[in-house]
């Protein structure tokens, strides 16, 4: 042991402040167990300090300025200027607020905080070293570990980070300048967020994309709307194309270079390129071999449905435990593991996960497709209510997309939904409730809701499901 | 769609009926052909009802704890049928046929799951289920603290969907199917899944089955502990008449609790008169409480203070019950009645001769104590039996007509080639006599494993196999070898089939 290193023993640990490790932390607390969050960087996690949080502030203020110089339809008339330095403060003091607010929580709760970076030492050690030179380090002995080091942005090969002018998805979040011309290398859902989000601060935005369209499984329909509504904001798409390399242009910016399948090479002349092709998860470091915990051939480790990896005493939840990724199912695995150590019958039995993109329009989805449906045995049925038939829509100036409701034929109950259009990400709410609480189209339909509003939709879809719808055509 | 009907099959042999013990489905339960039902206790064994369908249960026409004639319609399922699409109506059941949840492979109760269910259940740790499960979150949370797998819940919701209600009243009757000897227990066997069909019922839709002939002549006399019952004398003694005390038998009341002011030479007397006011009191206060659920079912019954028509609901909580005085009156069936029924036989059918005699054994103790290290390294116990029973074939094999059977009809007494002994093993549940075949032919380690193993089974109540009756040497004490019938299936660690995976000659490893 060396000089300064203290050992001291805690229930659980939790390594990782993110929305998977501080929420799996305060539920261990509040089940009365001694516990410890270790966070190497900041409170929070990718999500409030590099992913979510800061990426719907920016589509906001940068949707409210496109909106605000695009309004002469209904009489408006502006030329919005965007002071992009200040969007960036802005958009840190509401993430500070929630950082902050998240380190109060769980220190309201008892949970011990350690800032510092966590290596296993075997299957009930870490060894914790103190951010800093000369900072030393700490052992730590546990009864219970919950491994919660989320994920970062894919690096690929020629395009470093710490080159300036080439960006991951956090860069992209504290610019404080919009470049004129950005270059997107992926089309999925952060590259299709952060491509609208700069077509409408002003850039010129080319997005190279391997596949043949943006957002990968989304449904074909929903695609096709995201990806016109895109180009409506002049963003130009390169499909079938893969970035092979960037090199200076005389122009004082850059060529992103690109070569087909084929070996057809094409370039683009951009200011900064962008790389958004996903996450890895974070488990460098970590020393996972100590205590024997083994990752799959992506680097995820592997968990049952009560979180447990294969290693007795050690949980693992949020990015780093895999599919799917979002934050939202990171803290709901936070609090299984949570609970599952503090001897509660939880675990995760989840029907269905939404997921929101914030896209121009929003895309909110839960549960099954209908092609899903029938490869799971279902004879769905399916209804929908396109927002240009919603009186609320309209008056938004928001028509595009729809809400589809997936549900059984015989049982009529919901499987999921699809909604694209204005405050997709709200709507499907209603949605993932309905599948989750087992609930028949007939129980959506028969559910009151306000008028006028947008979530008539999800009441409409479920009508036309029956056959009943009274504002669309029943199909 | 179509319904099945399924009647308790012939469980063994010359078994008339047997004791509905568990149900293991409950309606709305998909169950495949095959999968055992039911535990039904017939014989010294307790034997799974196989089902004959791939289906969804539909009612169940029994309750537990009933004695069940062969023949009677016990459950009925509904059935798939290819082809027969045009014909029923969907009735809301039929969203479980629907449900993906149930395609998915799903826990089949097999042999030894349901002898250890109820020792694991509580630390058990369900599974997710893996597909579209239609439960809210809560309910879903509820069936795992209770240890139930939701998909196999019969939800009461629109199309099926599970509540929590739903769940709770599933983990009881399971939690009663799994506890399969809580048919002694009067709380369990009462807060079942009300035993709707009433007198009425049953008779209405002339499914005469077993619900309607249930055992309801213990009621009556057993539920005495009602709060508002006539208070019970306690007396040590009590004078009466013989007539009297012949009322008391038949009306089921002890003397020594039938108040009275009457006092003759010293000790207290009753008159028939004040035991039958006694009894009346008692059965009023029983019809009372009988009468409770059939009130909150607003069902027209009018329970008659007779024992014969006692109400199912209250016959139900009868299995074991407390009479006025504080004895227990306990149903007189399955292994216990097996027993005294044999005795009976043997009583009348065999000349009980017992004899005497004294042998100096002394080579014998030295030659266990000689061969027991061995036997111990062959992980056998070496009691005195095996010797006994060699000593017992030597005999017979000295007086061959000893081991022999007495055919009465074809005038012949057949003198027997086989020598297999019973065994007399005292269990929780009575006297077992399984049955060591060839011991002859076995050498006396193999003896003493085989005595160990069939004492082991019979003390668990598992079948031990099965000789034909008349190949084992007939002597009076109740042994009766349950016959595997293509229907039934045994519970045993083993296999469906005891007989074939249990040589009968098993040899010492």
């Amino acid at each position: 042991m060396v000089v300064g290193d203290v050992t001291t023993g805690t229930e659980v640990l939790v390594i990782g402040a993110g929305p998977g490790g501080y929420v799996a932390a305060i539920r261990a607390a509040q089940e009365g167990l001694d516990t410890t969050l270790v966070e190497k960087d900041a409170y929070g996690g990718a999500c409030l300090n590099r992913g979510c949080i800061p990426s719907k502030a920016l589509i906001t203020g940068s949707g409210l300025a496109h909106e605000a110089g695009n309004a002469e339809f209904m009489g408006v008339h502006a030329d919005p200027a965007v002071d992009m330095g200040k969007m960036i403060e802005w958009k840190d003091g509401v993430v500070d607020r929630l950082t902050s607010g998240v380190e109060k929580l769980c220190k309201a709760n008892g949970v011990n905080l350690i800032e510092g970076e966590a290596s296993f030492v075997d299957e009930d050690t870490v060894r914790v070293a103190h951010g800093g030179d000369g900072q030393g380090s700490e052992t730590l002995s546990f009864e219970h570990a919950i491994l919660a080091t989320g994920s970062r942005p894919i690096q690929i090969p020629g395009f470093e980070f710490a080159d300036d002018h080439v960006w991951s998805s956090e860069e992209a979040l504290d610019a404080d300048t919009v470049p004129d011309r950005l270059g997107v290398v992926g089309a999925g859902y952060i590259g299709m967020e952060l491509a609208t989000t700069y077509a409408k601060l002003g850039a010129d935005v080319t997005v190279i994309e391997m596949l043949n369209d943006v957002l990968g499984s989304y449904e074909d329909d929903v695609k096709r709307i995201v990806r016109k509504r895109a180009e409506e904001l002049g963003v130009e798409f390169h499909f079938g194309e893969g970035a092979s390399e960037w090199t200076e242009a005389p122009d004082g910016g850059y060529l992103l270079h690109t070569e087909t399948e084929g070996g057809e090479e094409s370039s683009y002349g951009v200011d900064r390129i962008l790389v958004a092709v996903g996450r890895q998860p974070v488990t460098d470091g970590l020393d996972l071999e100590n205590p024997g915990i083994e990752t799959d051939d992506r680097g995820f480790v592997e968990t049952d449905d009560r979180t447990r990896t294969a290693v007795e005493g050690i949980h693992a939840v949020g990015d780093v435990a895999g599919d799917p990724m979002l934050a939202h199912a990171a803290s709901d695995e936070g609090i299984v593991a949570a609970e599952v150590i503090a001897g509660e019958s939880a675990a995760l039995d989840r029907q269905a996960v939404p997921a929101a993109v914030f896209t121009d329009p929003e895309i909110g989805t839960v549960g099954m497709t209908e092609a899903e449906a029938e490869e799971a045995g279902f004879d769905p049925v399916v209804g929908e209510m396109p927002f240009n038939a919603s009186g609320r829509a309209m008056t938004t100036g928001h028509t595009e997309g729809f809400a589809r409701i997936v549900a059984d034929d015989e049982t009529g109950f919901v499987l999921g939904g699809q909604i694209i259009g204005p405050e997709a990400s709200e709507l499907i709410a209603e949605v993932a409730l309905a599948v989750e609480m087992g609930a028949t189209l007939e129980d959506v339909a028969a559910t009151v809701h306000t008028h006028p509003t947008l979530a008539e939709a999800v009441m409409e879809a479920a009508e036309n499901a029956r056959g009943q719808a009274i504002h669309t055509l029943n199909r | 769609m179509t319904v099945k009907e399924f009647k308790l099959p012939d469980v063994g042999e010359g078994v008339a009926e047997g004791e509905l013990v568990s149900w293991l489905v409950a309606p709305g339960d998909r169950v495949e052909e095959d999968q055992p039902v039911a535990e039904v206790e017939t014989d010294k064994a307790l034997v799974e009802v196989p089902s004959s369908y791939d289906g969804v249960v539909e009612e169940l026409f029994a309750d537990e704890g009933q004695m069940v004639p062969v023949g009677d319609v016990i459950i009925s399922f509904r059935v798939d049928e290819d082809g027969d699409g045009g014909g029923g109506t969907t009735t809301t059941d039929e969203a479980s046929d629907a449900d993906p949840g149930d395609a998915s492979p799903q826990p089949t109760p097999s042999d030894d799951s349901a002898s250890e269910s109820d020792a694991d259940r509580a630390d058990a740790e369900p599974d997710t289920p893996s597909g579209r499960t239609f439960a809210p979150p809560s309910a879903r949370r509820l069936a795992r603290e209770l240890g139930v797998d939701v998909a196999a819940v019969d939800g009461s919701g629109p199309d099926g969907r599970v509540s929590e209600a739903d769940v709770r009243a599933h983990a009881d009757r399971s939690g009663r199917a799994g506890d399969a000897t809580a048919a002694t227990n009067a709380d369990d066997a009462g807060d079942g899944p009300a035993p709707r069909p009433t007198l009425t019922d049953a008779g209405s839709d002339g499914r005469k089955s077993a619900v309607s002939k249930r055992e309801a002549g213990g009621a009556a006399v057993s539920s005495g502990t009602a709060a508002d019952g006539p208070e019970p004398a306690g007396r040590e003694t009590t004078l009466v008449t013989p007539a009297t005390r012949k009322v008391a038998r038949d009306r089921g009341v002890d003397l020594d609790d039938v108040p009275t002011d009457e006092v003759r030479d010293g000790e207290a007397f009753v008159t028939a008169g004040g035991v039958r006011a006694y009894a009346d009191a008692l059965e009023a206060a029983v019809e009372s409480d009988s009468a409770e659920p059939a009130r909150v079912d607003s069902e027209p019954v009018e329970p008659e203070p007779t024992d014969d028509m006692a109400d199912p609901a209250s016959a139900g909580d009868a299995t074991k019950a407390t009479t006025a005085s504080g004895d227990e009156t306990v149903p007189y069936r399955g292994v216990r009645r097996t027993i005294g029924k044999q005795m009976e036989r043997s009583k009348f059918t065999a000349p009980h001769v017992t004899h005497h005699d004294t042998a100096e054994v002394d080579s014998l103790v030295d030659a266990r104590e000689d061969l027991k290290p061995t036997a111990e390294a062959d992980g056998v116990k070496l009691t005195y039996m095996p010797f006994v029973m060699k000593a017992i074939v030597a005999g017979l094999k000295r007086h061959p007509y000893l081991n022999s059977e007495l055919r009465e009809d074809d005038e012949e007494i057949v003198l027997k080639n086989d020598y297999n002994l019973g065994i007399a093993v005292a269990t929780d549940a009575g006297l077992m006599v399984p049955v060591v075949e060839n011991v002859d032919e076995k050498g006396v380690f193999e003896l003493a494993e085989a005595v160990n193993d069939l004492a082991a089974r019979a003390r668990e109540r598992k079948p031990w196999g099965w000789v034909p009756s008349r190949s084992a040497p007939s002597s009076g004490t109740a042994r009766s070898s349950p016959r595997r019938r293509s229907r039934c299936r045994y519970r045993s660690t083993t296999g469906s089939s005891t007989a074939r995976s249990r040589p009968s000659s098993p040899t010492p490893s």
